[in-house]
C-alpha cells in the first residue's frame, strides 16, 4: 500500500463535469485530486460521445452533399467513396487532439490526476485500484462524483460488439453496414441511425412510444418522421422488438406492431440505443452513506450535495438531460460551493439541447404542453425555414421555429427548433430566456441579412401577427389556461 | 424506512421561510406532532410539527438560512413500517417568538446559507444580477425593480444592500471589555427583527411616503364609549376607541377607494380592492406584528371589538395562524397608550396607506371665542405618494374626523 492521499478535494470521473470543476477549484485555490479509470481524460463526451459522433456525423454529412453537388453545378469526375477506416482515424485524431488538451489544461492549473477506479469505504475514504492492481488511499475533505453513465442493456439483445452494438461500437465500425435496425428512437440512436443511412447503410427504427424523440415538441418530431421517410429510413412507433435472432454475421428481427409483425432478415448490425443508466453502482455509495432514487440516480440539491454534506455530485449520474453542457454547469457552481461561497446554487432556467439529426433539433425552456400544465396562457409563434432566404441559398428548407410565449407578459417560455444550423441558432433564445426577454424584444432587435437568425426574429414578430415573410391573416389565438 | 419533510405551504402565497430556531437535535426520537423547528415566513412565525413518529436523522439548514418551501427539512427514520412518501402536513401554529434568551447549538452543521434567488420562480432579472444577490445575500423576491415590466437592474440589488441593516455573518467578534465589563453584546440580526426589517426597507424603498396630521375632538367618542361600555362588558365585550376609529376608517375608504388599493408593479396595475380587510398593528415582545380583520366592514361594533381583542390576543401568545396576518388592505397602527403626540408610520407594503392612532388627552382649545376643555387626538397617515395624493389623503382623514366627531353616526 502506498501513501495517503490528502486532498482538498477528490473528484471521480473526468467528464465534461468532472474536469470542468477539477480545473474551477484549482482556479479558486484548491488542492484537486481527480480519479479516472479510463487513460485519457474528457469522460463519455470526448471519447466515445459528443465529439466523436459530431465529427462522423459532419462527415456523413459532407458526402451527402457531394453528392448532390451536381444539383448546383460543381460535377465530380468520380462518385464520391467511403474509406471508413480512414474517416474512423480522422475522427479519433480529433478525439486524441481533444483529450490531450484537457490532460495539459488539467496539469497546467495543477490539478493532480490519478488513474484507476474509485470505490468509498466510508464517508471520509476513498480507495482506488490502479491498472496494475495497486490500491491507492484518499482522504479528501470534500468529494465529487462526476461517474457518468452508461448505455442500457434489454435482455434479448445481450451486446455482442460485432452484430448486436450499442452507441460506442457504432463510433468505431469499420464497414459500412449494408442493413441496420436500431432499437429505440430516442437521441442517440437517431443521430447514429441518419449517420449509416447517409452513408449508405438500409435503417430501420423500432421505438415503443408512440412518437420518436420522447418528451419533444410534436411538430418538430413530424418534421423531422417526414424528412426520415424521404431519406428512405423505415419508423416503426409503438413497436415492440422481440429478441434477436443471431446467426452467424446476419440476425433476423422481428417487430411486433399495433396491427400485426414485421420480420427484418439479413441483418448486420442491430444498434441498441434504448437509453442510459447511472454509474452509480460498486462503488460503495452506501458505506458513504450517499442515497440514490430508485432509478439509481444519486439525489442532490440545488447545491448539487448529496445526503452526505461534504459529497457532491454533479452531471449524467444526478439525472436527466443528460447533457454534456448541463453536467458542466453542474460542475462549476457544485466547486464554488466546495471553495467556499456558499451562496451559489444551481440557478439555470434555460436548459438548452441540441440533437444532431439531419434535419438538427434544438429546444430550450418550456414545451406547449409543459407550459399549459404549468397554467400558462399562451401565443405561439411559428417561422418555416422554407420561407428563410439563407435557407434557400443553402438548399436547406425543411424545419421551423416555434416560439412559446406567455399572453400576458410576452415573456419568452420556451423556443423549439428543427432545421439548419438550429444547434447554433439556439444560444440566442437560451440567453433571451435567462435575461427574461420578451418576443418583442426579439422582434425589435435588427438581425443581419440574409441569416437563419432572421427566421427567430421573424417566428417573434408572428406572435404578434406582424411577420413580414410569411402572410398572416391575425394574431395567433391565446391558448391554455384562462 | 427514511422519510424526508419537506417544509410545508403554510399560508397563501408564502414561497420560503427562515430557519428560526431547531426545536430538534439529529438523533432525537420524536412524536407524531411535536414541533421540529420554527419556520419564519412573512412576519410570523410557525412551528412546524413532525407528520410522524421516528427519529431524527438530519435537520438540513443552520439557524437563520432561508429555505424554499418544497425543500426537504428533516430526515426522520419512521418507526412505524410502510411506505410514507407524500405525508399529509399538519397545520403549523403561528408564534411570536420567545425572546433570544439562550442561543442553542442545535443542527448547527457548518456550511450554507444560501439564498435562493428564486431559482425556479419567475423574477425577473439577469443572471449576473441573480448572482449579485446571492453573493449579497439578498432574496430577490424582496427587492423592487425600477427597469421595464418591474425588472430588477444590478442597482436595484445595491441600493437595497445599502439600506439594509447589515447581519452578522460567520463567527461572532469578540467584544472588547470596558473595565471589566463587556462594551458591547452581538446578537444575530435574525428572524423575526430580520424580516420585519427587510418588509419596511421594501416599504421605504418602493413608495415614496409623506405624512399628514390633523386633530380630532374626541370628545362626543368619549362619551359615547361611557355610555356604551357597560353594555359591551355585560355582553363580554372590552370595548375600546378602536373598533369606533376602525368603523370611521371604512366608511373614508369607501369613499376614497384610491386608499384601498394597491400597485402592482409587475404589471403597471392600480388594484382597486372591494374587500375592506384591516390590519391591526399589534406590539409583542419580539417585535411588531399585523393581525387582520377580514370584511371588517361587514362587522358590527361589538363584532370588531371583540375579533380585534382576539387577534391581539392571540398575537401576544403567538397562536396566530397563517391566514390572520396576510390580505390586508390598509393598517392601523396605535401607540398612544404609551404617549407622544402622534406617530410618522411606515407603510405595510404593498398597501398603500396606514393610520397612526395617538393619545386622547384633554387640552384647552377654542370654542365659540371660549377657551374649553375639550378631549383632543391627533390623527396622522403615511401614504404611498404614487397612487395617492396629498389632497386625496386630507380629504379622507377629514372624513374619518367628521366621523369621530359626530360619532352617533358610526352605529348607523
Ligand atoms: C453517442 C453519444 C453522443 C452524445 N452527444 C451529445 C451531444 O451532442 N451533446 C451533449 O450535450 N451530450 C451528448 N452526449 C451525452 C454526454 O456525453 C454526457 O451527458 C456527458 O458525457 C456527461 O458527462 P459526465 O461528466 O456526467 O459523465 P461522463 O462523460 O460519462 O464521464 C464520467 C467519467 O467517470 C469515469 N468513471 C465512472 N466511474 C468511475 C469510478 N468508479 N472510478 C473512476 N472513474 C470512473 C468514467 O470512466 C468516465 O470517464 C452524448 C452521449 C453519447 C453516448
Amino acid at each position: 500500500m502506498s501513501s495517503i492521499h490528502k486532498p482538498d478535494v477528490a473528484i471521480i470521473g473526468a467528464g465534461p463535469g468532472g474536469y470542468v470543476a477539477a480545473i474551477r477549484l484549482a482556479q479558486l485555490g484548491q488542492k484537486v485530486l481527480l480519479v479516472e479509470q479510463n487513460k485519457t481524460m474528457g469522460g463519455v463526451c470526448l471519447n466515445r460521445g459528443c465529439i466523436p459522433s459530431k465529427a462522423l456525423i459532419y462527415a456523413g454529412s459532407l458526402y451527402e452533399k457531394m453528392k448532390h453537388a451536381g444539383d448546383m453545378g460543381i460535377l465530380l469526375s468520380n462518385e464520391p467513396t467511403i474509406d471508413l477506416p480512414k474517416m474512423m482515424d480522422w475522427k479519433d485524431g480529433i478525439v486524441n487532439k481533444l483529450t490531450g488538451g484537457v490532460a495539459q489544461l488539467l496539469k497546467a492549473n495543477g490539478v493532480q490526476t490519478l488513474t484507476g477506479r474509485a470505490e468509498f469505504n466510508g464517508p471520509h475514504k476513498l480507495s482506488v485500484k490502479t491498472p496494475n492492481g495497486n490500491i491507492e488511499q484518499v482522504e479528501a475533505k470534500s468529494y465529487l462524483i462526476a461517474t457518468g453513465s452508461s448505455p442500457i442493456d434489454i435482455p434479448g439483445f445481450k451486446r455482442d460488439g460485432k452484430v448486436i452494438i450499442d452507441s460506442t461500437d457504432a463510433l468505431s465500425l469499420q464497414d459500412v453496414p449494408k442493413k441496420l435496425a436500431l432499437i429505440g428512437g430516442g437521441v442517440i440512436g437517431l443521430e447514429l441511425g441518419i449517420l449509416y443511412a447517409k452513408l449508405g447503410t438500409e435503417v430501420t427504427v423500432v421505438e415503443m412510444m408512440d412518437q420518436l424523440l420522447p418528451g419533444t415538441d410534436k411538430d418538430v418530431v413530424q418534421v423531422l418522421t417526414r424528412s426520415l421517410k424521404k431519406r428512405k429510413i423505415k419508423v416503426f412507433t409503438e413497436s415492440k422488438a422481440q429478441p434477436v435472432q443471431v446467426k452467424g454475421k446476419t440476425a433476423t428481427l422481428t417487430i411486433e406492431r399495433p396491427k400485426g409483425t414485421e420480420v427484418i432478415k439479413d441483418l448486420d448490425k442491430v444498434l441498441v440505443a434504448v437509453g442510459r443508466k447511472p454509474n452509480s453502482q460498486s462503488m460503495g455509495l452506501e458505506k458513504a452513506g450517499v442515497k440514490v432514487d430508485d432509478r439509481g440516480f444519486i439525489q442532490v440539491d440545488h447545491q448539487l450535495r448529496t445526503s452526505v454534506r461534504h459529497i457532491f455530485a454533479i452531471g449524467d449520474v444526478t439525472s436527466a438531460p443528460l447533457l454534456a453542457h448541463k453536467a458542466s454547469k453542474e460542475g462549476l457552481v457544485a466547486a464554488e460551493v466546495i471553495a467556499g461561497n456558499t451562496h451559489e446554487v444551481l440557478d439555470v432556467r434555460a436548459m438548452p439541447s441540441a440533437v444532431f439529426t439531419d434535419p438538427e433539433i434544438a429546444t430550450v425552456g418550456l414545451t406547449e404542453e409543459q407550459a399549459k400544465a404549468e397554467g400558462y396562457t399562451l401565443r405561439i409563434g411559428t417561422f418555416p425555414f422554407a420561407a428563410s432566404g439563407r435557407a434557400m441559398s443553402m438548399n436547406k428548407t425543411e424545419g421551423l421555429v416555434k416560439m412559446i410565449v406567455d399572453g400576458n407578459t410576452d415573456q419568452i417560455l420556451g423556443v423549439h427548433m428543427i432545421g439548419p444550423e438550429v444547434s447554433e441558432l439556439i444560444a440566442e433564445v437560451t440567453l433571451a430566456i435567462e435575461m427574461g426577454a420578451t418576443a418583442e424584444d426579439i422582434a425589435l432587435t435588427v438581425h443581419a441579412h440574409p441569416t437563419l437568425p432572421e427566421s427567430i426574429m421573424e417566428a417573434a414578430e408572428s406572435v404578434h401577427g406582424k411577420a413580414v415573410h410569411i402572410y398572416q391573416k391575425e394574431k395567433p389565438p391565446l391558448v391554455g389556461a384562462k | 424506512m427514511a422519510l424526508e419533510f419537506k417544509l410545508p405551504d403554510i399560508g397563501e402565497g408564502i414561497t420560503e421561510g427562515e430557519i428560526v430556531k431547531w426545536l430538534v437535535n439529529t438523533g432525537d426520537t420524536v412524536k407524531e406532532d411535536q414541533p421540529l423547528v420554527e419556520i419564519m415566513t412573512d412576519k410570523v412565525t410557525a412551528e412546524i410539527p413532525s407528520p410522524t413518529a421516528g427519529v431524527v436523522q438530519e435537520c438540513r439548514g443552520k439557524e437563520g438560512d432561508v429555505v424554499d418551501v418544497g425543500a426537504v427539512i428533516v430526515v426522520i427514520e419512521t418507526t412505524t413500517a410502510g411506505v410514507v412518501s407524500e405525508v399529509a402536513t399538519k397545520e403549523p401554529t403561528v408564534a411570536a417568538p420567545q425572546s433570544a434568551s439562550k442561543p442553542q447549538a442545535r443542527c448547527t452543521s457548518p456550511g450554507t446559507s444560501s439564498v435562493l434567488s428564486g431559482s425556479g420562480a419567475k423574477m425577473l432579472a439577469a443572471p449576473a444580477t441573480r448572482k449579485l444577490a446571492r453573493e449579497l445575500g439578498i432574496n430577490l423576491t424582496t427587492v423592487a425593480g425600477t427597469g421595464p415590466r418591474g425588472r430588477i437592474t444590478p442597482d436595484d440589488v445595491r441600493g437595497f444592500s445599502s439600506s439594509r441593516p447589515t447581519l452578522a455573518s460567520g463567527p461572532l467578534s469578540t467584544p472588547s471589555t470596558v473595565q471589566g465589563q463587556e462594551s458591547e453584546k452581538r446578537v444575530p440580526f435574525i428572524g423575526m427583527r430580520r424580516r420585519i426589517g427587510e418588509h419596511l426597507v421594501k416599504s421605504k424603498h418602493t413608495a415614496p411616503h409623506f405624512a399628514y396630521v390633523e386633530e380630532v375632538d374626541m370628545t362626543e367618542l368619549v362619551s359615547l364609549r361611557q355610555q356604551l361600555k357597560g353594555d359591551a362588558e355585560a355582553q363580554g365585550v372590552k370595548l375600546t376607541y378602536l373598533p369606533f376609529i376602525a368603523k370611521a376608517v371604512i366608511s373614508g375608504l369607501k369613499a376614497f377607494p384610491g386608499l384601498n388599493s394597491s400597485l402592482d408593479d409587475a404589471k403597471g396595475e392600480l388594484v382597486y380592492k372591494n374587500h375592506y380587510h384591516l390590519g391591526i398593528a399589534a406590539a409583542t415582545d419580539e417585535g411588531l406584528i399585523v393581525p387582520v380583520v377580514k370584511f371588517a366592514d361587514q362587522k358590527n361594533l361589538y363584532a370588531l371589538a371583540s375579533e380585534i381583542q382576539d387577534l391581539s390576543l392571540r398575537a401576544r401568545n403567538g397562536q396566530l395562524k397563517p391566514h390572520d396576518v396576510t390580505g390586508g388592505t390598509f393598517t392601523l397602527t396605535s401607540i398612544g397608550s404609551i404617549g407622544g403626540l402622534f406617530s410618522v408610520p411606515i407603510i405595510n407594503h404593498p398597501e398603500v396607506g396606514i393610520m397612526g392612532i395617538n393619545k386622547i388627552e384633554k387640552r384647552a382649545v377654542v370654542r365659540n371665542n371660549t377657551i374649553v376643555i375639550r378631549n383632543m387626538m391627533y390623527l396622522s397617515i403615511c401614504c404611498d405618494h404614487r397612487v395617492v395624493d396629498g389632497s386625496e389623503a386630507a380629504l379622507f382623514v377629514k372624513h374619518v374626523v367628521e366621523y369621530l366627531q359626530q360619532p352617533a353616526r358610526l352605529l348607523i
